[in-house]
């Protein structure tokens, strides 16, 4: 499939109060690629998701995504999108299935073939059993496998994740991981950010690092390896975010409360 | 105030070490629970979240202010007995409808748990620190609504009986506080789980509902025309009821003219507190926290019952009649669904039906003969407007939840605008909860009154459905099942609810004008009403609920 470019990010900037979070990015993301959005807390990694699915209206610079500019074209862009939060929240006294037949119900969807999509989904997690069940009894990881069935009713063509594997089970991560590598063959573009290192080193076509509000690296892991020479994306990481002496740090907490 | 009223419990070091604490972690755990309460934070606030750290003398100012008026009613009685009878009554009344309606955040507090049960804390601690959290909460609160009542006291009673007065509402306060165990510790029993949830709001309704009627025909039993100079007599069972200890106490001790009577009440106000704090804090408070840990765990597992088949049609029927777009009918649906499970919107919304309940039947016991002429009368009107009562609740209750961080979901959607939500929302809530009493007992009034006033109870439902959006739609567009209590009822959301209804009032009298002056003004409210109606829900409300006000105030 031929890969073009589905989102084009340019001098995106956010503030809160005084604080800025997002000093000026610029991105271009292209079809059917799996882009790991990496950078410590507080980087910007939730601003930027938050702001490329629409649940932010208020930030400067110019988004286009599916060729049509956030702000006037959301409606459009939201309906060929799929979004995973980073908190699985949902409303508690739901049951999944209820929760998905909202969800495809507000994106248009049949009745009947949501419900079986639901449940077809609901199946892969070995979740069927509790499609019925109230949110509210269902552990993180279960809540999360239900956040990630709802974002893919509608066939989105971009996904955006927000450290979708958070609680999940083994099993379920390694599903996740073989899906995530599946949507994308099929042309979908994944969003993916998250902490965890040697997946997003895994399963990335395109490494993407922000720190303080700035984009510090942008490649696949092979260039950036090529740049750092560092074995694995966690030793870039730590490098390329000025935080090389965790050694030091581990041992003055040792000392901190052996004294 | 956080460390003044920790300062309080150095005297009590001894006797909280006696019951088996460690007076420094009793004191850090009562810290933070303080500390906890007083930055509560109220999502309507301008201020930023961590400059709200006055929540706890907020509170105690509106409670000085409430306790206004009744000290007012307090200052016309002469006899101290009956002043400081009803004084621990009010304070008693008060005290119960807290625990009651406040009950997660005061008795079944466990928000600070995940910080402090990983500790290693000793014993009692824990049990004793959470009754001790409880009993600072209930005794701010009986002060703050007593200090007027204490002026007054002193002033007409002398010093002695008004310092007297003081010490007797911390008795109070230790003996309601054992009241309140046993009666939650009898529920807890019953039940575990989920259904104790539920169990705890269905009893809270009861109670709410309880206390009306009592308040009701309690203020009809008062003999308005001598209030200065009543005085309650003391019969036998007067020593069975709370409020007479601490009252016969302070009469008995700075009057001391009844011999046996003064002693019996002496005695009782002074052991049973502290038997009763020693038996809270000895037998049933242990038993109490590991009940509150079953509840914390809940049931793991609760499959939601199907929905009855008549209850189903019922929803299609309603569905059809008051969702219209596609967007709209999916927000109808779930929040038909969620109406029926969201306990904050049940507790909010259900005493109302008892309350009207009370409210129409009262006045037929007060009027002598009122019952053989009521098919001449006006009452039916009455009886029709009233649901207002119930209406009115529903706007603000359909805000209450726990889900504050669920409302993405709203936004995530390719949805034009929000308003599809609050439709969708308002209209689940009416169409099931007010829809079928209302059409029961305008049946009822039809088959009373004659079928002639079956367009009289249309307008009423045309009136009070138009008010219920124009208050829903005009309050500040916070997503469904989201928001605290506090945020919710704070500021003037009292001020609006009696404004609604006095537009109800209002507009009821209007209506039975018109209706004297002129045969057919039915046809011409009914039409002027829908049209009303219909400029509400489908202009006016784009223009009232839009991305940018709501995205103002929900968080995502």
């Amino acid at each position: 499939m031929d890969s073009q470019t589905i989102v084009s990010i340019r001098n995106l900037r956010k503030s809160y109060g005084t604080k800025e979070v997002l000093k000026g990015i610029n991105l271009e993301i292209n079809s059917g690629q799996i882009i790991g959005y990496i950078g410590p807390n507080g980087a910007g990694k939730s601003t930027t998701v938050k702001i490329l699915c629409g649940l932010i209206s208020d930030f400067d610079g110019e988004v286009e995504i599916f060729g049509k500019l956030l702000g006037s074209k959301t409606l459009e862009i939201k309906k060929q999108i799929g979004y995973i939060p980073e908190n699985a929240v949902l409303y508690e006294a739901l049951t999944p299935m209820e929760f998905m037949e909202f969800i495809g119900e507000m994106r248009g969807l049949n009745y009947e073939q949501t419900r079986k999509k639901a449940e077809a989904l609901m199946s892969i997690f070995e979740m069927k059993s509790n499609i019925n069940q109230r949110i509210a009894t269902f552990s993180k990881g279960m809540r999360q496998k239900v956040l990630i069935c709802s974002s893919l009713l509608h066939n989105p063509d971009l996904i955006f994740m927000d450290e979708p594997l958070s609680g999940l089970d083994a099993n379920s991560v390694i599903m996740v991981k073989e899906m995530l590598i599946h949507l994308a063959r099929e042309g979908k573009t994944v969003f993916y950010s998250s902490h965890i290192m040697d997946v997003v080193e895994k399963i990335s076509d395109r490494i993407i690092l922000i720190d303080q509000g700035n984009v510090i690296a942008d490649g696949s892991f092979a260039e950036l390896n090529k740049l750092t020479n560092d074995a694995n994306l966690e030793k870039m990481f730590t490098r390329l975010t000025g935080n090389t002496n965790h050694e030091e740090k581990a041992e003055a907490f040792i000392n901190a409360f052996e004294k | 105030m956080i460390r003044f009223i920790l300062s309080l419990f150095i005297p009590f070091r001894w006797f909280i070490e006696k019951m088996g604490a460690d007076y420094n972690q009793f004191i850090r755990i009562l810290e933070l629970k303080l500390t906890l309460d007083n930055r509560r934070v109220n999502p309507m606030s301008k201020k930023a979240k961590n400059d709200q750290r006055n929540m706890l003398l907020m509170q105690s100012v509106t409670m000085i202010f409430l306790g206004v008026f009744f000290g007012i009613f307090l200052s016309m009685i002469k006899s101290p007995f009956t002043f400081y009878y009803l004084s621990h009554t009010f304070l008693m009344v008060m005290m119960a409808m807290t625990i009651i309606s406040e009950f997660t955040t005061i008795i079944f507090d466990t928000s600070e748990n995940v910080i402090i049960q990983p500790l290693p804390i000793k014993g009692n601690t824990i049990s004793l620190a959470r009754n001790a959290h409880v009993f600072i909460y209930l005794a701010l609160m009986a002060f703050n609504l007593s200090v007027v009542s204490i002026i007054i006291a002193i002033v007409k009673f002398g010093i002695a009986s008004g310092l007297i007065f003081i010490f007797t509402i911390f008795l109070n306060v230790l003996f309601t506080l054992f009241l309140a165990n046993i009666l939650y510790l009898g529920i807890l029993r019953l039940a575990t789980g989920e259904q104790l949830k539920n169990l705890l709001m269905y009893f809270q309704v009861a109670i709410a509902i309880l206390f009306m009627g009592a308040y009701q025909f309690g203020i009809k039993m008062i003999d308005k025309s001598n209030i200065m100079n009543m005085v309650l007599p003391v019969h036998w069972y007067t020593f069975l009821v709370p409020p007479a200890f601490f009252s016969g106490f302070i009469d008995g001790v700075t009057v001391h003219q009844h011999g046996l009577q003064d002693l019996i009440f002496i005695t009782e106000a002074l052991i049973l507190p502290f038997v009763a704090i020693f038996l809270t804090g000895k037998y049933l408070t242990p038993v109490f926290n590991r009940k509150l840990m079953d509840l914390e765990q809940g049931d793991r597992m609760t499959k939601v019952k199907s929905e009855k088949s008549y209850l189903s049609l019922w929803y299609r029927l309603m569905s059809m009649l008051f969702a219209y777009s596609k967007e709209e009918k999916a927000a109808f649906k779930l929040m038909w669904k969620m109406t029926g499970r969201e306990r904050l919107f049940k507790q909010s919304v259900l005493p109302a039906f008892g309350y009207i309940v009370i409210m129409i039947v009262v006045p037929f016991f007060n009027k002598p003969g009122s019952l053989s002429n009521i098919g001449k009368s006006d009452t039916y009107l009455f009886i029709l407007y009233a649901f207002i009562f119930i209406a009115a609740t529903l706007p603000a209750a359909l805000l209450l939840g726990t889900n504050k961080q669920a409302t993405w979901v709203f936004k995530s959607l390719p949805i034009l605008t929000p308003a599809v939500i609050f439709r969708g929302s308002i209209k689940a809530a009416f169409s099931k909860f007010f829809l079928p009493f209302y059409l029961i007992v305008a049946s009822g009034v039809c088959i009373v009154w004659g079928i002639r006033v079956l367009p009289d109870a249309i307008i009423a439902l045309l009136v009070i459905y138009l008010l219920c959006l124009f208050m829903y739609y005009f309050q500040n567009p916070l997503f469904p099942f989201a928001s605290e209590k506090s945020a919710v009822q704070g500021g003037m959301a009292g001020i609006k609810v009696f404004a609604l209804m006095a537009v109800a009032v209002a507009l009821g009298f209007l209506h039975k004008f018109l209706l004297h002056w002129f045969d057919y003004s039915n046809l011409l409210l009914i039409p002027l009403y829908l049209g009303i109606i219909l400029y509400v829900d489908r202009v006016m409300v784009y223009s009232k609920i839009s991305w940018k006000g709501v995205d103002r105030i929900n968080a995502y």
